[in-house]
């Protein structure tokens, strides 16, 4: 029963360690080392509720624990200056990939959001959730979390200006 | 709104919801393409079986303690529940109010008239009984022992009843031994209770 339910686990956790990491990377606003552990926090978390969660959406649940430790965490500490190993503001130079430039700017951006409102946006745009599940993830009233993704991606229009060109 | 069946695979099923505009679907692309492949390594599943282990511990502590509290608890709360001599006496008048009223009213108007002829059993006897024994004490014993003791009977109903009467108990066993001196047939007994 045991190994049958950490085979199960190690399966999933397997196939969706990347997609998940990311979300946390994105959460965090480009921080590896905390997207790590917030997302291995909210895995041990899944192992525990695992029989009642294997069957259902196990993903959704993760995401979950995901966003709202993240919300809770930024709260706690001060994340506002966040030191990075390549300043986002540095030219990109010619080896460096346009992916690599655009992701090290849209992690640089989100950033500088709220907690709440990187929380709603990711949720909103990269998990693509409806604004009734964004608040269900959030813990919040649907109105709240409209009004962070809205307030989020309106920051963002300002901050990424130059990497999305509007269209003329 | 329209709700997209893709989660994050596959960028080109970005299409967007209504009332998006274009930053918003660049948006959604960028993050979808910022996302780089991060393979689940060894040491990524020993930090989770770590962390599940530790956070087991926590667990089985968390509940340790929390039954230990609780046992604690209880035993406080035994050990400090009133019993004993604080838990009788609030707990020993109360049934006699409740009790009482309706036997009481009944008895004490049909037994204080008729009472007072006979002896009563329980509660009125205790005023009456006061009374009534220490007057018919002290003048029988005075009249039995003066018309011995002394040739008089006016001194010694004047003279004798005034000391006898304040002085209850004492005066009665102190009494005799001055009666036995002079007296011949009443001081034996008195002398007797009076040395014991």
């Amino acid at each position: 029963m045991e190994q049958t339910r950490a085979g199960e686990y190690d399966a999933f956790v397997a196939a969706r360690w990347s997609v998940l990491f990311h979300l946390a990377r994105l959460l965090t606003g480009g921080d590896r080392h905390r997207a790590e552990d917030l997302l291995q926090e909210s895995l041990v978390k899944l192992w525990f509720v695992w029989p009642r969660v294997a069957d259902e959406a196990p993903e959704a649940y993760v995401r979950k624990v995901l966003a709202r430790a993240a919300a809770r965490s930024a709260r706690r500490r001060w994340w506002g200056e966040r030191p990075v190993e390549e300043l986002p503001e540095v030219a990109v130079s010619g080896d460096v990939s346009a992916t690599v430039a655009e992701r090290s700017r849209l992690e640089a951006a989100l950033a500088q959001l709220t907690p709440r409102q990187r929380a709603a946006v990711v949720l909103r745009y990269y998990q693509d959730l409806p604004d009734r599940q964004v608040a269900e993830a959030l813990g919040c009233p649907v109105g709240t979390a409209r009004s962070h993704a809205a307030r989020g991606v309106a920051r963002l229009r300002g901050l990424l200006a130059d990497v999305i060109e509007p269209v003329g | 709104m329209e709700r997209r069946d893709r989660t994050d695979h596959g960028e080109d099923r970005r299409a967007a919801p209504d009332g998006t505009d274009r930053f918003e679907r660049e948006l959604t692309r960028l993050m979808h393409r910022a996302r780089q492949p991060v393979p689940f390594e060894v040491r990524h599943r020993e930090a989770l079986r770590a962390g599940v282990r530790a956070r087991r511990r926590v667990r089985a502590a968390r509940r340790a303690a929390g039954s230990v509290l609780a046992a604690a608890g209880l035993g406080l709360g035994l050990f400090l529940w009133p019993h004993g001599h604080t838990a009788d006496r609030p707990t020993a008048p109360r049934p006699r109010p409740a009790l009482s009223p309706a036997p009481a009213p009944s008895t004490s108007p049909s037994r204080s008239p008729s009472g007072t002829p006979g002896p009563p059993p329980s509660s009125s006897s205790s005023p009456s009984s006061t009374p009534t024994s220490t007057p018919t004490s002290t003048p029988s014993s005075t009249p039995t022992s003066t018309p011995t003791g002394l040739p008089s009977p006016g001194d010694t109903a004047t003279t004798s009843a005034p000391p006898t009467a304040p002085e209850s108990s004492t005066t009665a066993t102190q009494r005799p031994p001055t009666a036995t001196a002079r007296g011949d047939s009443t001081t034996p007994p008195a002398t007797a209770t009076a040395s014991d």
